[in-house]
């Protein structure tokens, strides 16, 4: 008998020892490719980083002299303010305008998984494509203007939108609000429906407005994805490139660059790729204290 | 592009047994796809001179004009790149400091080549006392103008000093109460390309003829008033915002019929053409002011690569490409030819619009050949942009603008 449990168990530890194999070889092809193309440039790049990088030739180590550069240079601040400014605008937008939509498709009425859809199709449209878009709608003869002259009279002139910082950056952050909320209200209406009737209809009975159930109780209770909204658009936030890479370049002067625009005209287009990588570095570092930022500040809230 | 059939008929060539000896000569380029020039390379030029070199397989890769300087840095980096390449002649000194060109002083007969060749365009490939390439074609901008809305306006022709064209400017502006309807003219944008020709009429400068300092020339009382005049122009509405980055496009205006005239290279008017058959349109050179009537020297480079392993037979496609017979068969498309000889030759005196850019080449000067160009243009034209949208003085723009190019000429 006891050899028999004993067998038991030595094959059980085997079948264990067999299926740790089994699993280790499913996860390598991807923790390949992951190596190849995600950790290895990451880590080459830290390399570059210390260096004066030569495309050709030899490259001079110059140790943290690209990163002392970044405290001094006056472009970097610009960076900080647009990013930061982009950042609050957009995510508190994005957050708001989602959360009303996740709400209203939430109702039992008909056609609402079309409109869900509707709200969703600029969250899977490509950001070039709807950057070039923008960038027609605020030219100084685009519909923007039309509406706002000729249309509703609120300006006397058009506006030259993306040629005056200010107003670009309006433009831009109303572009990411539109693109992303979309995704804000699928991930909100996902957790609504873990939200037990009860709860609402007990407020309703007590005589609260549907809105007011939706702020007062639905809200409160969905602190959890919030937080993970939050962190996910904050990350996106400080990570936008394409949509001001093609709707300023960075321009006029420098004015509406963002971390990675800046970056990228560094590297790139004045092949400094030893500045450039360290810039890249600098917003890693930037990113992730953030994000353990917002998670403390969430969990003393809670 | 069959490559890839090439390709496969050569494998199988090869798979057959026969033994074939060709030699591959990658050549990328930045020939415009909706135009003919790249139909013209494909389908004239590459099989006549495979046909007179039978050992020789040209490769031809078209890539955007704004991608490839990208291209190229990702393939020098990689030595993946090609045997030859077709460069905006801003490029070369970059490329040739960075290591990536191939000196040509000591090819084969590039002697007599540089003879044959303006001398303007030639001056863009020396870097470090050699050359780095060999120009391939060039151009330069001038004025292009609607002659019906001339007319309308009691002009009959175009204004050839700067205070005539002044005069142009306020004859050819229409209102509509506060509202302007019609402009007299449209500088394109806020740009180097665009504004050096009225700085250097104007008797500005940008840097000195060394290219060491900026300081006494970008910010000179020359330069100041240049474009303290295009900024007084734009104000009163004689020329279009578009020098701003605002309202219509150049080539849109003028479609529209809302710009009289505009500035531009010689690629407008056939686009201008394919795109608003209604319009006509005549040329004429800059107005002259203090400096003369000096345009601005553009076009491309033809450079070998050091990472090249067919030198040889790659040289021999650039000398095609710039034989009488290829320089000719690419002006057809618009390319002005690059050839002291082919002044003269009855295709160009006979072309409707090449006599006033070749005239206008006669008086037209490069952008200053450095390595960091590219930078130095980017912090000047930051300033013309704080200058139009009115945020700065052109003064203090200047000045702000001579001190940084200062720091990347050191």
């Amino acid at each position: 008998m006891t050899t028999a449990r004993a067998m038991q168990v030595q094959k059980r530890r085997q079948g264990r020892r067999g299926d740790a194999l089994f699993a280790l070889l499913l996860v390598l092809p991807g923790f390949l490719w992951f190596s190849i193309f995600n950790i290895y440039p990451a880590v080459y790049a830290f390399w570059i980083s210390f260096h004066k990088w030569a495309i050709l030739g030899e490259s001079e180590w110059v140790g943290l002299q690209n990163y002392l550069r970044i405290f001094s240079d006056p472009i970097i601040l610009i960076a900080l303010r647009n990013t930061a400014v982009y950042a609050l605008a957009t995510i508190i937008g994005q957050i708001a305008i989602g959360f009303v939509l996740a709400v209203l498709v939430n109702q039992k009425l008909p056609f609402m998984k079309f409109f869900r859809l509707v709200y969703y199709f600029p969250v899977i449209s490509s950001w070039v494509v709807v950057s070039l878009i923008f960038i027609f709608l605020f030219n100084s003869e685009g519909l923007v203007n039309f509406i706002l002259v000729d249309f509703l009279h609120i300006m006397a002139e058009p506006k030259a939108w993306l040629t005056d910082p200010a107003t670009a950056l309006v433009a831009i952050c109303i572009l990411g609000i539109w693109k992303g909320a979309g995704w804000v209200m699928v991930i909100y209406h996902a957790a609504m429906q873990g939200i037990s009737s009860s709860v609402t209809e007990a407020a309703e009975v007590d005589g609260a407005s549907p809105w007011q159930v939706s702020w007062f109780i639905v809200f409160p209770m969905l602190k959890p994805t919030t937080l993970f909204i939050t962190i996910m658009l904050t990350i996106g936030a400080f990570q936008s490139f394409i949509q001001f890479y093609i709707m300023t370049g960075g321009g006029p002067n420098n004015q509406t660059e963002v971390f990675l625009s800046y970056m990228f005209t560094q590297a790139f287009k004045y092949l400094d790729f030893g500045y450039g990588s360290a810039i890249a570095f600098s917003l890693a570092v930037l990113v992730v204290s953030i994000s353990l930022i917002q998670q403390r500040f969430f969990k003393e809230g809670a | 592009m069959n490559a890839p059939v090439r390709t496969l008929i050569l494998g199988s060539l090869l798979l057959a047994g026969v033994a074939s000896a060709k030699t591959t000569v990658t050549f990328w380029h930045t020939y415009n796809t909706d135009s003919t020039e790249n139909k013209i390379l494909t389908s004239k030029i590459i099989p006549d001179f495979e046909k007179k070199n039978p050992d020789i397989d040209v490769v031809a890769q078209q890539i955007p004009y704004t991608e490839f300087r990208q291209k190229m840095l990702t393939s020098v980096a990689g030595e993946t790149g090609p045997d030859l390449a077709r460069i905006d002649i801003i490029w070369t000194p970059e490329f040739a400091q960075l290591g990536a060109l191939e000196k040509v002083d000591d090819m084969p007969g590039f002697k007599g080549l540089k003879s044959q060749v303006f001398p303007g365009p030639l001056s863009t490939n020396v870097y470090d006392g050699g050359y780095y390439g060999v120009p391939l074609d060039t151009n330069t901008q001038v004025l292009i103008w609607n002659p019906e809305m001339l007319k309308a306006a009691g002009i009959s022709k175009p204004p050839t000093t700067m205070a005539q064209f002044k005069t142009t400017l306020e004859k050819l502006q229409k209102k509509d109460g506060n509202k302007i309807t019609q402009y007299g003219f449209a500088v394109p944008g806020p740009y180097n390309w665009f504004l050096l020709p009225w700085i250097w009429s104007n008797g500005g400068e940008i840097t000195d003829p060394k290219v060491t300092k900026a300081t006494g020339y970008l910010n000179s009382p020359k330069t100041v008033a240049a474009v303290q005049t295009l900024v007084d122009w734009y104000k009163a509405g004689l020329i279009s915002p578009s020098i701003a980055g605002s309202g219509l496009g150049s080539w849109e205006g003028m479609g529209a019929g809302k710009y009289a005239g505009s500035q531009d290279g010689p690629w407008a008017f056939p686009s201008l053409q394919a795109q608003y058959p209604k319009l006509s349109v005549t040329h004429s050179p800059f107005p002259s002011g203090a400096g003369g009537s000096v345009s601005v020297v553009g076009g491309e480079n033809i450079v070998l690569f050091k990472s090249s392993k067919n030198k040889a037979a790659a040289w021999k496609f650039l000398r095609y490409l710039l034989s009488k017979d290829a320089q000719i068969t690419m002006a057809t498309t618009g390319q002005i030819p690059v050839l002291k000889s082919l002044v003269n030759d009855p295709y160009i005196k006979g072309h409707p619009y090449y006599g006033v850019y070749l005239k206008q080449l006669s008086k037209a000067k490069a952008r200053p050949p450095h390595p960091a160009y590219t930078k130095m243009e980017d912090l000047i034209q930051g300033q013309f942009q704080e200058i139009f949208s009115g945020k700065k003085t052109v003064q203090a723009a200047l000045d702000e603008a001579a001190q940084k190019v200062d720091a990347v000429l050191k």
